[in-house]
């Protein structure tokens, strides 16, 4: 039997209510549109095993509600996570605007070396489309996020987005690997570098005291 | 899954499943398709795939009475044309490195299966048993049979226990184990006496009470010899967390010790026949209290609900004759369509200037569009009934602004309005039904928070071991529950279950917050697969998610009510947490902070309970709910939560 996965990510699809997050996860994980979708309630998530550089990913990815007030119980599920997708629907001024409370809102409650990405979803509704695309890009640089504008319906971008991600993630988590460890001897557990100001540098040669 | 870049080879097949997952719709739900074991370079997979069967009519020139039955599998993954490819019935692939365990459920009917990350799927054998396709298992993997439940294997990772991790292992942000062996290495430079003696305290925590299971001394040892040798400490079952503090050995809750369960049998629904005799002549309900009962009992048939849900939700008064009946209706009406005009009668500048307004609106149009749409009665483009759901939340909105439109409301609104078939009817009764479950949707949640403490305190006394797995697994902010009692289990049975359900829940039997009993039967019943799998705070998540649509109602009625039993048994020992929660006085043996519901809860976890009988392990009651891991949101929540 194989080893399933090499690494495994957390990711977050946060955003306003009816942005289309679940639908992006869908298409991501399922290759599949669905115009009968129910929104989501609470949290939940979904698993994909992606390659990349020979290494085999496990995404776990994690779908909430989007109101507002749901937010206390979905917070909760941000502990760990090292991505976040921000999700805003380009035929709706307003999740855009308010995109700038979801960012606000991880500072609060992630990581602070979390990954993330501003999706402009629905790109697919040229007629009834509110939102440039120069403004998301424009916000993108302002907070130094990636953008891209994605359509689940029409599968546009949501492969790359979801691979972009996992690809910044994974070369940030090698990078700090690197810094972390003067290789440690065992092998097989550099996964579990903590953050730098707790890091003992060398415990696994401690460890061997015991 | 992994898409196969190749040709799996089958090594076993068994015909005639049904797969149920998360993803699976009550109307497609009943799809066959073979359970079969396949081979990859990469390792064997459970593979689930329909099997669709479909009639060939491009064969014109065959003989008209015969068509071409085509029975063949479905590609694996749908194309990405089309905008409405379905997410039904495509294959479901679950590699046997991720399968943690499975349990023959219903004499070998079903087959359910769990993955590490609390992924579960049910499989039901139509045409055999389960049994068969278990033993075929055992060629391939090494199982082991629960000494709890007979029917549950845990499958063994043979090659690598640190395989046998779960998710959260692997979180790169956190805090981790070398923390943990930092400390333990610290600490015994500094105390070696007491580090030492908490070491033996745990191992002594393994043995005695921690574990789910009655494990072998020795396989308990040589777990904790191998975690402390891969140093990759899993969550469960061990709290190396709390490094500071001691651990009370013993089982918590002993105090309050529950008897038996009685059994109690369901009834059989409402009749037509009972219900014209509790009506007088002019059309009054004589004996609400003995309908009532009936109903608690089995629910109301299917012709009558139509009529009785209208009495269930205060719309009709018990006592009202029929007469008074249509006068009342028609008040209602008029009160209806005036409420409806003020939303209707907008002007878009208005709108323009009103951005509450504008928000709830466009939230009900999102939700609107994305109600049980499976639905018959609300499936298709321009159905007219999406028009009413509308309606009657928009009217809702003016009736009641200061909670506006929350998610959630539209779920419970969908099977009334498909019931009553009527909007003003369905108005009413929403609005009765709101009445009733209106706090979980305020602004601050402040209603939800508190029903997921009660749930929390009625575990602590009606299932105190799982009450301690979910608390050491950062579980007890029971925010897995979230969903059941948001929209009252809507989303977790199917559309006839619901009724029935809601139905019993309102007759307001046999105490207040019988829903809360609902949650701990189903909890009873998902107890040993939460624990024997050791699932962690991700996969308690996933597992209770993935309930949804196999729940069995009956069998979680009677068991609710057997707790109930249970609890009123043993009355007089219940703390006055517990006690409130079914409508019990208080005995105030505790400080008067448990009067109330909400600060019941915290009273339950502070410091309330000692005096109450209960034990609590020291770092419990110092750390509320919530576990060490989770302190740093803790503090971002406690402001609101407490």
């Amino acid at each position: 039997m194989a080893k399933t996965y090499d690494y495994l990510f957390k990711l977050l699809l946060i955003g306003d209510s009816g942005v289309g997050k679940t639908s992006i996860l869908f298409r991501f994980s399922e290759d599949a549109y669905n115009s009968t979708f129910i929104s989501t309630i609470g949290i939940d998530f979904k698993i994909r095993n992606i390659e990349l550089d020979g290494k085999k990913i496990k995404l776990q990815i994690w779908d909430t509600a989007g109101q507002e007030r749901f937010r206390t119980i979905t917070t909760a599920y941000y502990r760990g996570a090292m991505g976040i997708m921000l999700v805003y629907d380009v035929t709706n001024e307003k999740s855009f605007e308010n995109l700038k409370n979801w960012i606000r809102n991880i500072e609060e409650n992630a990581s602070s070396d979390v990954e993330r990405m501003i999706l402009g979803n629905k790109c697919e509704l040229t007629e009834k489309r509110q939102v440039y695309k120069e403004r998301g890009e424009q916000l993108a640089v302002e907070y130094g996020i990636k953008f891209m504008e994605t359509s689940a319906k029409s599968s546009i971008n949501v492969e790359e987005a979801f691979y972009t991600l996992a690809r910044d993630i994974k070369a940030k988590m090698e990078k700090k690997l690197k810094e972390a460890s003067n290789p440690p001897k065992g092998g097989g557990h550099q996964l579990k570098s903590s953050e730098p100001q707790r890091k003992p540098p060398s415990w696994i040669t401690r460890c061997s005291i015991l | 899954m992994f898409e196969p870049t190749e040709q799996g080879k089958d090594v076993f097949t068994h015909g005639g499943v049904v797969l149920r997952g998360a993803n699976t719709r009550e109307d497609d739900a009943q799809s066959t398709g073979t359970l079969n074991i396949v081979e990859y370079s990469y390792g064997k997979c459970i593979e689930w795939k329909p099997v669709e069967v479909s009639v060939v009519s491009e064969n014109q020139d065959q003989d008209p009475e015969w068509s071409l039955v085509d029975s063949h599998t479905r590609r694996t993954r749908t194309s990405s044309e089309g905008p409405d490819s379905l997410g039904r019935a495509r294959t479901v692939r679950i590699m046997l490195t991720d399968l943690k365990s499975f349990r023959v459920h219903h004499g070998g009917q079903q087959l359910i299966l769990m993955q590490k990350d609390g992924t579960t799927y049910v499989a039901f054998f139509q045409l055999s048993n389960a049994e068969n396709f278990v033993n075929s298992m055992k060629a391939f993997m090494k199982l082991k049979r629960s000494r709890v439940d007979k029917n549950f294997y845990h499958v063994m990772d043979e090659f690598n226990p640190v395989l046998e991790n779960s998710f959260s292992h692997l979180d790169l942000f956190q805090e981790n184990t070398s923390d943990y062996v930092w400390k333990f290495v610290r600490n015994l430079h500094n105390r070696p006496y007491e580090t030492t003696l908490e070491a033996f305290s745990k191992l002594a925590d393994i043995w005695l009470y921690k574990e789910p299971v009655k494990r072998p001394v020795e396989e308990a040892v040589a777990d904790l010899l191998n975690r402390s040798l891969t140093i990759d400490v899993p969550h469960p079952p061990v709290s190396v967390s709390s490094g500071e503090e001691y651990e009370v050995i013993g089982d918590a809750g002993s105090s309050v010790v529950l008897p038996p369960r009685p059994p109690c049998p369901r009834g059989a629904p409402l009749s037509q026949e009972q219900w014209d005799r509790f009506k007088d002549p002019e059309g009054r309900v004589t004996n609400p209290k003995a309908v009532r009962e009936i109903i608690f009992r089995g629910g109301i048939c299917a012709s009558l609900r139509f009529e009785v849900w209208k009495f269930l939700l205060n719309y009709y008064p018990w006592n009202s004759t029929t007469a008074e009946r249509i006068e009342l209706r028609k008040k209602k009406t008029d009160e209806y369509f005036m409420m409806k005009l003020q939303w209707r009668s907008m002007t878009p500048a208005q709108e323009n200037r009103f951005s509450d307004y504008r928000d709830r609106k466009s939230l009900i149009e999102k939700d609107v569009n994305r109600t049980d749409r499976t639905r018959v009665y609300y499936a298709g483009d321009n159905n007219p009934h999406l028009a009413q759901l509308y309606d009657i939340l928009m009217t809702y909105v003016m009736y009641n602004f200061d909670l506006g439109y929350v998610q959630g409301m539209s779920d419970l609104l969908s099977p009334i309005l498909c019931l009553m078939d009527s909007e003003v009817d369905a108005f009413w009764c929403f609005v009765g039904f709101m009445n009733k479950v209106s706090t979980n949707f305020e602004m601050d949640q402040a209603g939800m928070k508190a029903q997921l403490c009660q749930l929390n305190a009625l575990l602590s006394v009606t299932e105190p071991q799982l009450f301690n797995y979910l608390y050491k697994n950062d579980s007890g902010n029971m925010f897995f529950c979230f969903r059941w009692l948001l929209v009252l289990f809507k989303r977790e049975f199917n559309s006839i279950d619901i009724m029935k359900l809601w139905e019993i829940l309102w007759t307001d039997l046999p105490c207040k917050n019988f829903h809360l009993l609902v949650c701990a039967a189903i909890l009873d019943t998902e107890k040993t697969m939460l624990m024997e799998n050791r699932y962690g705070f991700t996969e308690i998540l996933k597992h209770i998610n993935d309930l949804s649509l196999h729940i069995e109602l009956p069998w979680t009625l009677s068991k609710a009510e057997g707790i109930y039993h249970q609890l009123m048994a043993v009355e007089s020992q219940l703390p006055d947490s517990v006690r409130v929660i079914i409508g019990l006085e208080p005995l105030n043996k505790t400080p008067a902070s448990d009067l109330e519901d909400e600060s019941a809860c915290a009273g339950a976890h502070a410091n309330g309970e000692n005096s109450n009988g209960i034990r609590r392990d020291s770092d419990k009651s110092e750390n509320v709910k919530f576990g060490n891991n989770e302190v740093s949101y803790e503090r971002g929540l406690s402001v609101s939560y407490i």
